[in-house]
């Protein structure tokens, strides 16, 4: 008899955490997020992020809140797998992103999903101090955001490159390759996903339309591509085959033998009309994200 | 015969210079142009202004033209033949004028410019613009050789530069701006151009 409330609290503890690693993360409004935020108050100065102002931050947050798809991630870095996760949180639960970059900025460390972040101090030197990047420049939690992720999560492309030193953002320090991208996804957000494609290996997908629609619908769909076919830099006839970015598919259609793409990256969503040849060429790897509400079913 | 041979190496040395792409010199080239680039900087800016756009030739011969349409909710990118019916509608469709559009483009065929845009910088929290014009003279057009472009930025205000040249980030701080990962030299107070294997 005795044995039976500590038996009682196990259970719930057991029931609270497979309850976590199944339903992932809280829902929250942009609202609620708002109105959370303005009941805050930093000083302007933090002693773990001494490059990162206090105003700017939280106008940063604001932003982010307000309008998700505005969120860039500089000109020239290798951000886009942090930049491209971050469409997650700040669409499905932008208040626990907030606490969690409040949280980082007040402690130094923070917590996500039962993941404990303790970036390096040359990462808290760094953040605020990221320059010629455009509007990331004056975003310090955004340059916060992206350092804490990508020195967080690790993987073969970054073995050479342990450590951050200036101008990592732009090296294999913060590349992200298909395997972290999705790990981001499951273990932050709990999110299943349904994945196809690899780092180097196209993912030989038959029918590339009815698979991104059919994908589009079940969740959010990012595309790994290459880059150098999207956002064309130079009229080198020769360019690599591998994925360098990561984009957030939100639409697309078939207009006779053309397909009509819209999707986010760099801090906007941009449409544009491309050939199927081009659509299979460039993507390497589609990951959608699986919600509770659709595995349920 | 031994004479004869001598010479091989020699012809190789010329050959190469010649396809080397520092032959240009680009400031020579701007005051040789400068009226053309100027206006196309000045209604560039203008236009831009009042509804963002950037314009790309995306082949060697300058007939494909690739316009990227910023509205308030989606930029478009589509890519015409120059002067296709079909640019006109769609520069319409979204508000944009046919007409300055139509002069950039033939501006910027006739300097081989090859793309333009916008960029913005911070310094202490201000936002600033400047217009990057990207120039490929046919002259580079070599095979088996790195494509490599000069670009021109052009400020709103007077620059600060080091003794050799080179864009300063301020007065104050006297590091090397770079802009989209490259160094800038001084044209005049205003534009600076640089070397690079990208055009943008």
């Amino acid at each position: 008899m005795k044995s039976t409330p500590p038996l009682l609290l196990l259970i719930i503890f057991l029931s609270t955490l497979s309850l976590r690693s199944i339903g992932g993360p809280g829902h929250s409004t942009r609202e609620e997020t708002l109105t959370y935020l303005q009941s805050t108050h930093l000083s302007d100065t933090s002693i773990y992020w001494p490059n990162a102002r206090g105003h700017l931050f939280l106008e940063n947050l604001r932003e982010n809140v307000r309008s998700p798809l505005s969120m860039y991630q500089g000109s020239n870095t290798n951000f886009c797998g942090y930049a491209a996760f971050s469409y997650l949180p700040l669409h499905d639960d932008p208040l626990q992103y907030v606490r969690f970059m409040l949280a980082l900025y007040t402690e130094g460390h923070a917590t996500w999903n039962n993941i404990k972040f303790s970036p390096s101090p040359e990462v808290m030197l760094a953040a605020g101090t990221l320059r010629f990047k455009g509007i990331l420049d004056i975003h310090p939690a955004d340059q916060m955001w992206f350092l804490v992720l990508a020195d967080h999560f690790r993987s073969y492309l970054n073995l050479f490159h342990r450590k951050f030193y200036t101008g990592s953002e732009d090296t294999f320090w913060a590349a992200c390759n298909l395997g972290k991208f999705n790990r981001m996804i499951t273990r932050l957000m709990g999110y299943k996903t349904r994945t196809v494609g690899s780092d180097l290996i196209r993912p030989g997908i038959k029918d590339v339309y009815t698979y991104l629609e059919n994908a589009i619908q079940t969740g959010t769909t990012f595309l790994y591509v290459n880059n150098t076919y999207l956002h064309v830099k130079n009229h080198d006839k020769s360019r690599f085959s591998f994925p360098t970015h990561y984009i957030v598919l939100t639409d697309i259609q078939r207009i006779g033998d053309i397909f009509q793409i819209i999707y986010w990256d760099y801090g906007g969503r941009t449409l544009r009309q491309v050939t199927p040849e081009f659509m299979k060429k460039i993507i390497f790897g589609v990951v959608c994200c699986i919600k509770e509400e659709a595995h349920e079913k | 015969m031994r004479n004869k041979q001598a010479h091989i190496p020699l012809l190789i040395v010329i050959a190469l210079y010649a396809c080397s792409c520092k032959t240009l010199n680009i400031s020579r080239y701007y005051h040789h142009h400068q009226s053309t680039l100027d206006s196309i900087e000045q209604m560039y800016t203008v236009a831009n202004k009042e509804k963002p756009f950037s314009i790309e030739f995306t082949d060697r011969r300058f007939d494909r033209v690739s316009l990227e349409l910023a509205t308030d909710s989606l930029t478009y990118i589509y890519e015409f033949w120059v002067g296709e019916d079909r640019m006109q509608d769609t520069l319409r469709k979204y508000g944009f004028s046919t007409r300055t559009v139509n002069n950039l483009i033939t501006n910027m065929r006739s300097v081989d410019c090859t793309w333009i845009n916008n960029l913005d910088y911070y310094t202490d929290e201000r936002k600033h613009s400047l217009t990057y014009v990207t120039l490929w003279p046919r002259a580079f057009n070599f095979p088996f050789v790195k494509k490599k472009y000069y670009i021109l930025t052009y400020f709103q205000q007077p620059q600060y530069f080091d003794g050799e040249g080179n864009l300063l980030v301020g007065r104050r701080l006297r590091r090397i701006r770079k802009i989209n990962a490259e160094a800038f030299r001084r044209i005049n107070d205003k534009v600076c151009y640089t070397l690079s294997d990208r055009f943008r």
